[in-house]
Parts: structure tokens; C-alpha cells; sequence
């Protein structure tokens, strides 16, 4: 059986050291690119049209300005296999569309192009209030649950230093929430119900993954006669490379799992599907990492440093 | 070591199929040409419009009216009502009485081409036209799902001769009242006119005493009462034998037509159902793709609790199906999303995690030399805590999605009810996943492995993930 033998407490720096690095690079690209919130949460409005055969962009953007008044970008795009096109029309601006607008939108579009036929294939038309209220009840839930795994893993990590399992599973909750926020950035995919799917997903794997490590450096240091500090980064070690096997086996089936989605979502073209499928593969990596080389080391610091004092 | 008997894992084994058969296929039974079920499949699973198409939209009274929650009521009345007259059946509505809003999501049927989202929401939304009239001639008569007659379209007198319309109308209540006859306290529904309303309901209730006054809502017929007596005064009272939710549920209607608000629609999404079948069949592609690439990993990893994981995954998958389609009498059916099917990912992801932490600790155990019993036992039992452990914690996160996102939540004194049910749905399959990684890949798979060691054939380090000997 392979036994691994990775100082995970020494390497301790350069892990940290990637880490920063990454969400350092990942801030510069926010503040670049910035995230592109979705209507459903910043409010706003966008139809997406079929229709049997070309049509310009320029054009039907120009019609619906002069319509209703409101800018709008337009994008074309055929259909694969077929003559059809899809329009995708998103108005500038985080105010709704009314149905009313929508209406006269369609008529002028019918009227303009006679010989063509339209069909609303998907809308969504959100009031900016209600985005920015369901944003926050999703900040507030997150707050509450933290609360609440911070209260669990103390109880439950109480001979090992509860407070400092909970704080330290709880910092390598947060990076892993950060890179996958800025893989949404970085790929320029929107902020929506998606991303919160996404984030709730890799917090509960990710800390699946520190809690199983937790219980095994308790079984180890019960095992370990002496109570000294000095012992606990042999025992962290030790406790790392033993549940390594399980670590990589586990994200491995789900990454390949994932994976399989991901590519059969591409061959579909369901975008949804597959913007949910990436930064989720990320996740998954990331988050058997931060339990390994973030959380664990961590929590050792921690014990290491009061020693000391 | 304690031993499980041989046959456990054959017993285990055949439930475990019976139920992923059951819970996929169904079972129903053919009788002429009614179509009984008796337990629900995948194919009876109530799929969100997200994946087969749909429409939500959000209402609010119109001119930023705050409304009461009485009135709010009454215009959700007024919806359900014209639901049940479109012929929708399952749709889902929910009031956010903090917020002043209505929520209704309905499906879009692939067959319907030339279905108009825009129309739909806007004769849903319409302001409610409440009409007293002459008589009762209707048209068509249908039965609704619960096999109540519902009489649609007014003819004849009914149609020309209009009483009183909905501003006549000033309050409609459901009371408690002591029959004048009987002497007995009954339910009924009582109404409050209009100084107008009143002049016309003397002159109409002289005319017509002892004939029927019938009350409709848009083309419904909601109520028929019999003139009993001159109403002048403009407090009139209907009753008949109304239960305590029957008379409410009419008051409301009626009150729904007096409504001092018109309704805006504030927010509506739509999607196409050719686009959420196409992604639902991908969805399935994936899925099947997906699990007989972790059943080949685990086999070809773990051989025999490799197997055993590929047994309770598919049991665990079961539950979550089951939990979903209604199969149990006692659960409600559940309204899938796409969000949901994430939640079943992560729950099979915490499942095959549960199968090998169990399983490379065997491993690890037959590696420091135990024996095969040994290292079952301590590979078993020391890999307990840290399973529960984990699922405990993504049961925390489960119950506070569920209960934050829910219909009716913790959270809703601050926030109002549920503005969506992705999130909700994805804490819902989570949550049924985990409880079904208790019962299978924590249970079974260990009754299972147990079992298997008994038998002599199987009893080889090798297959348990020891060296090759």
C-alpha cells in the first residue's frame, strides 16, 4: 500500500504563500473585470428570442430603442444543425421591463420583419429591490450557518481544542468561497442562483473534508501518550497522510463525475449546466486542498504559537 | 468480532434493487382505461419550470397600495380561481404578506406551441370582474380534479341581466350565524353594499324573491343563492351548508372582486419547455454517464467494498428518487430543480466519501498485518465517527438552507416568504440525500461487508484492497 510521507506543517508556508497568491491574483481581476452580478440579484431585465431565419443586431436593438426607450445590446447567434437563430436581448440598466413593454416589443418585432416568426424562448424581468433583498437573505444565511458549524465542530472537537478546529475550518471555508467567487470573475460567469448552488455545494464538501481530517488527528493524538505541544505537528503530519488515500480518491470520483457533466452539458450546449459544472471542478480540487494544506496547518500554528508565548 | 449472518447481504441486496426498481419505473397497474398508481416512478416526478419550462411571475397591488393580508388573500383567491379555469392544475402560489407580494409559478406544457406566457400572466393578473346576476344559465359544465362541478360562461338572462358588480361590494366576510328556522349556529358568508349596491339589491331581491341571485367571478359561477328575503338595508348573508374553510374561501373570492388595488406584475421569468426537456434528457445522459464511471472506479479501487459502495450509492439514489416522486405516502411530492439535482451530487459525493473512508481504512488496517475479521471490524469502527461527523455538519448546512429558503421561513418576519425555491430545493434533495447515506452507506454497507467475509470464497485480503498474496 503507498504510504505518503508530505511534511504538510513545515511545508505550511508555501502553501500559504499559493494561497494568497491566488486570491491575490483573483482580487486584481475582480477590481479589473469586475463581477457581473445577475439580474436576478442586481434587478434588470433580459428576453431571449427564436427566429426562423437572420436578422441584424444593430437593427433590432435601434427598433426596441425606439420602442420603449431603453438601450439594449443584442446578441445573434444560429442555432446549431438548424436555420434557426437565437436573439438574446438584455437592456441596459437594473430597472424591470413591464409586461406591457414586453408585449409591444414583441409587435414591433413582427411588424418590422414580417416574413419572420419570433417566439420568446426564455425572459426574466427582476425589480432591483426584491434582487438586492434575496442577496442579503442569502448573506444572513450564510452568517447563521457558519454560527451554528462554528458551535458544532467546538463541541464536537472539544478535547482537541474545539474553538481553534471551528475558527481554522471555518478560514479554509472562506478561501475556498473565495477562489471559486473568482472563478465566476475570471470567467465572466454571473453572480446569480447558480453561483449560491455552486458555494453551498463546495462548503459542505469542503468541510466534509477538514472534519474528517479533524477526527483523525483526535484519534491520533488519543493514541499519543504525551500531551506536549511539541508532538502535535508529528501527529497533524501523520493524521494527513493517512487520510490522504481517502482525500485524493474521494475529489478524484467526484471531479470525474463532474467532469462527465461538464462535457456532456458542452456537447449539449446547456450553459447552465455547464457554468455550474466548471467552477464547481475547481471547488472540488481546491477544497481537498484548503483541508489539507490550510485548515491543518493552521490549526497546528495556532497551538505551536501559544507554546511559545 | 461479532458475525452478520451470510444471507444479510443477499437480503439487503434484493431490497436494495426492489426499491431502485420501484422508485425508477413505478409500479402501476392497467385497469380498461384508467391508469392506476400505486407507487410513483422517476416519471411522475414534478420537474420545476427551469428544467421543463414555465412561468413565474410576481404580483404587488399596483401604486405601491399597501394591502392588508386579508386582501392579499383575496387576490391569491382570485388567482387560484382563474388557474382552476385555464385548466392548471399544478401550480404553486405563495403570499409574502411582509413584502405585499404574490408569487405564482406554473408549467408550461411542451404540447402547447402556441401558448403565450405574456397573455397568460396578464389574464391571471387581470382585475377581478365580479358580477351578481340573474338566475343561473350556464354554458359548459366540467369537473375540476377533485370532481366538483365548475359552471362556466353565463347565457341567456343570466348573461344580459347584471345586478351588482364588484364596487358595489364594500366587505364580504365569513361569519357564524344563528339560523332563524333551525336555531342552530351555521356558517355563512356576509356581505356589506354599497350605498348604490343597495338601491340596486332591494329593487333586484323584491323582484326575484323565492329565485336564484348567482354570483360570478370573470365567466365562474362561485355561488347560486336563493332569494330568501327583501335585503334594503345592504347587508346581505349567504347560507347554506359552508364549512368553516368553504365560507372563507367564498368570502374571499367575493372580496377579490372588491379589491381597491389593481395587481402589476413586478417580476415574471419564462422558459421555453423545448429548452428544459432538451436539458433534462442531457441531464439524465449525464447522470447515468457519471455513475457507471464511479461504479468503475470503485470496483477496480476498492473490489469488494468497491462493489458494496456501488450497491448502497445506487440504494442512497433510490431514496433521494423516492423522497422526490412521492413513493412513500407519507412524503410530498417534491418539486425538482436543477439546483436540486446539484444537491444530489454533493449527497452522492458525501455518499461514495462515506464508502471509502470505510474502505481505505480496512485497507489501511489489513496493511499493519490484522486479520481479515480484524481489520473489518477496526476499519469499521474507527471510521465511524468521522463519517457522522461529516454528515452532521452538511445537515446543518441541509436544515438551514431548508429553513431559511422554505415557503414559510425563520427568517420570513425579516425578509417575507421565499422570493425562489432553487435554493430551497437544492437543501431539500441534500438533506434526503444525507439521511439516505445514513441508512445505506452507513448501515447497509457495513451489514453488507460483514456479511460478505463470511462467505469462504470471499474471505482473501486481496479483495478487501490487502496485498496480493
Amino acid at each position: 500500500m503507498k504510504k505518503f510521507k508530505i511534511d504538510f506543517y513545515k511545508n505550511r508556508k508555501i502553501y500559504f504563500g499559493i494561497s494568497i497568491a491566488v486570491i491575490l491574483i483573483g482580487l486584481i481581476c475582480n477590481f479589473i473585470f469586475g463581477a457581473k452580478l445577475d439580474i436576478q440579484f442586481a434587478g434588470g431585465a433580459m428576453i431571449k428570442y427564436s427566429v426562423d431565419g437572420e436578422v441584424d443586431s444593430n437593427e433590432i436593438a435601434e427598433l426596441i430603442k425606439n420602442e420603449t426607450g431603453r438601450t439594449v445590446s443584442v446578441a445573434t447567434n444560429q442555432t446549431i444543425g438548424s436555420d434557426a437563430y437565437q436573439i438574446t436581448v438584455s437592456f441596459a440598466g437594473n430597472e424591470s421591463v413591464s409586461l406591457e413593454e414586453q408585449k409591444s416589443i414583441a409587435q414591433s418585432l413582427s411588424d418590422a420583419y414580417a416574413e419572420r416568426t419570433f417566439g420568446v424562448i426564455e425572459s426574466s424581468s427582476v425589480d432591483p429591490t426584491m434582487g438586492a433583498k434575496f442577496f442579503q437573505k442569502c448573506l444572513v444565511c450564510m452568517a447563521i450557518t457558519f454560527a451554528i458549524l462554528l458551535v458544532y465542530i467546538a463541541l464536537r472537537f472539544k478535547k482537541i481544542g474545539g474553538l481553534t478546529a471551528g475558527v481554522t475550518a471555518i478560514i479554509a471555508l472562506v478561501h475556498d468561497v473565495l477562489i471559486v467567487y473568482f472563478v465566476f470573475v475570471i470567467f465572466g460567469l454571473s453572480i446569480n442562483d447558480v453561483f449560491i448552488a455552486v458555494i453551498l455545494t463546495i462548503l459542505g464538501y469542503s468541510l466534509n473534508d477538514t472534519i474528517v481530517i479533524y477526527d483523525r488527528i483526535r484519534e491520533n493524538r488519543k493514541l499519543e501518550p504525551t500531551k506536549s505541544t511539541d508532538a502535535l505537528p508529528g501527529i497533524v503530519n501523520k493524521s494527513l497522510n493517512q487520510t490522504m488515500t481517502r482525500s485524493i480518491m474521494t475529489s478524484v470520483t467526484t471531479f470525474l463525475a463532474l467532469l462527465v457533466i461538464f462535457i456532456v452539458a458542452s456537447v449539449y450546449g446547456l450553459t447552465t449546466v455547464k457554468t455550474f459544472a466548471l467552477p464547481m471542478m475547481v471547488g472540488v480540487v481546491v477544497g481537498c486542498y484548503s483541508s489539507l494544506c490550510i485548515a491543518a496547518p493552521l490549526y497546528t500554528m495556532w497551538f505551536v504559537n501559544k507554546a511559545k508565548k | 468480532m461479532k458475525r452478520v449472518k451470510k444471507p444479510v447481504f443477499f437480503i439487503i441486496a434484493v431490497l436494495i434493487l426492489a426499491l431502485t426498481y420501484t422508485a425508477v419505473f413505478g409500479v402501476y397497474t392497467q385497469n380498461g382505461d384508467t391508469k392506476n398508481t400505486w407507487i410513483k416512478g422517476v416519471g411522475d416526478i414534478r420537474w420545476g419550470i427551469d428544467i421543463r419550462g414555465g412561468v413565474e411571475a410576481t404580483f404587488s397591488p399596483a401604486d405601491g397600495v399597501d394591502a392588508t393580508a386579508d386582501q392579499l388573500e383575496s387576490a391569491k383567491a382570485i388567482i387560484e380561481l382563474r388557474m382552476v379555469s385555464k385548466s392548471i392544475t399544478d401550480y404553486e402560489i405563495y403570499t409574502d404578506e411582509a413584502n405585499d407580494k404574490i408569487i405564482v409559478r406554473f408549467p408550461w406544457k411542451s404540447g402547447e406551441s402556441d401558448f403565450d406566457p405574456e397573455k397568460a400572466i396578464e389574464e391571471i393578473s387581470a382585475t377581478a370582474l365580479l358580477t351578481f346576476r340573474e338566475g343561473m344559465e350556464y354554458e359548459t359544465q366540467t369537473l375540476d380534479e377533485n370532481g366538483n362541478p365548475i359552471y362556466q360562461t353565463p347565457t341567456g338572462t343570466t348573461a344580459e341581466s347584471i345586478i351588482l358588480e364588484g364596487s358595489d361590494v364594500t366587505e364580504a366576510k365569513p361569519v357564524m350565524q344563528q339560523n332563524t328556522t333551525t336555531g342552530e349556529y351555521e356558517y355563512a358568508i356576509s356581505l356589506t353594499l354599497s350605498d348604490e349596491g343597495t338601491k340596486k339589491f332591494a329593487e333586484a331581491t323584491e323582484r326575484l324573491k323565492g329565485k336564484i341571485i348567482s354570483i360570478w367571478m370573470d365567466d365562474i359561477m362561485i355561488s347560486y343563492p336563493t332569494v330568501n328575503s327583501v335585503i334594503s338595508n345592504g347587508e346581505a348573508s349567504i347560507t347554506g351548508n359552508f364549512t368553516a374553510a368553504s365560507a372563507s374561501e367564498l368570502a374571499s373570492k367575493i372580496q377579490g372582486g372588491a379589491l381597491p388595488f389593481a395587481l402589476q406584475t413586478s417580476n415574471f421569468s419564462t422558459v421555453n419547455p423545448t429548452l428544459g426537456l432538451k436539458s433534462l434528457d442531457a441531464m439524465v445522459l449525464a447522470g447515468v454517464i457519471a455513475f457507471a464511471v464511479i461504479a468503475v472506479f470503485m470496483i477496480v479501487i476498492f473490489r469488494l467494498p468497491g462493489f458494496v459502495a456501488v450497491l448502497t450509492l445506487l440504494g442512497q439514489l433510490a431514496i433521494t428518487f423516492a423522497a422526490i416522486s412521492g413513493y412513500f405516502p407519507f412524503v410530498n411530492s417534491f418539486t425538482m430543480t436543477l439546483p436540486g439535482i446539484a444537491g444530489i451530487i454533493l449527497s452522492i459525493g458525501v455518499g461514495v466519501d462515506a464508502n471509502i473512508i470505510t474502505a481505505s481504512r480496512i485497507k489501511e488496517e489489513l496493511h499493519t498485518g490484522k486479520t481479515l475479521d480484524g481489520a473489518i471490524h477496526k476499519g469499521c469502527s474507527n471510521s465511524l465517527w468521522s463519517i457522522i461527523d461529516g454528515n452532521i455538519t452538511i445537515l446543518i448546512v441541509a436544515l438551514m438552507l431548508i429553513g431559511v429558503f422554505g415557503p414559510s421561513n425563520i427568517l420570513s418576519k425579516i425578509f417575507g416568504e421565499s422570493t425562489t425555491g432553487a435554493i430551497y430545493s437544492f437543501g431539500y434533495t441534500l438533506l434526503v440525500g444525507v439521511i439516505g447515506n445514513f441508512v445505506m452507506g452507513v448501515f447497509c454497507s457495513r451489514m453488507m461487508i460483514k456479511s460478505l467475509s463470511g462467505f469462504k470464497p470471499l474471505r482473501k485480503k486481496w479483495l478487501f484492497g490487502g496485498a496480493d498474496k
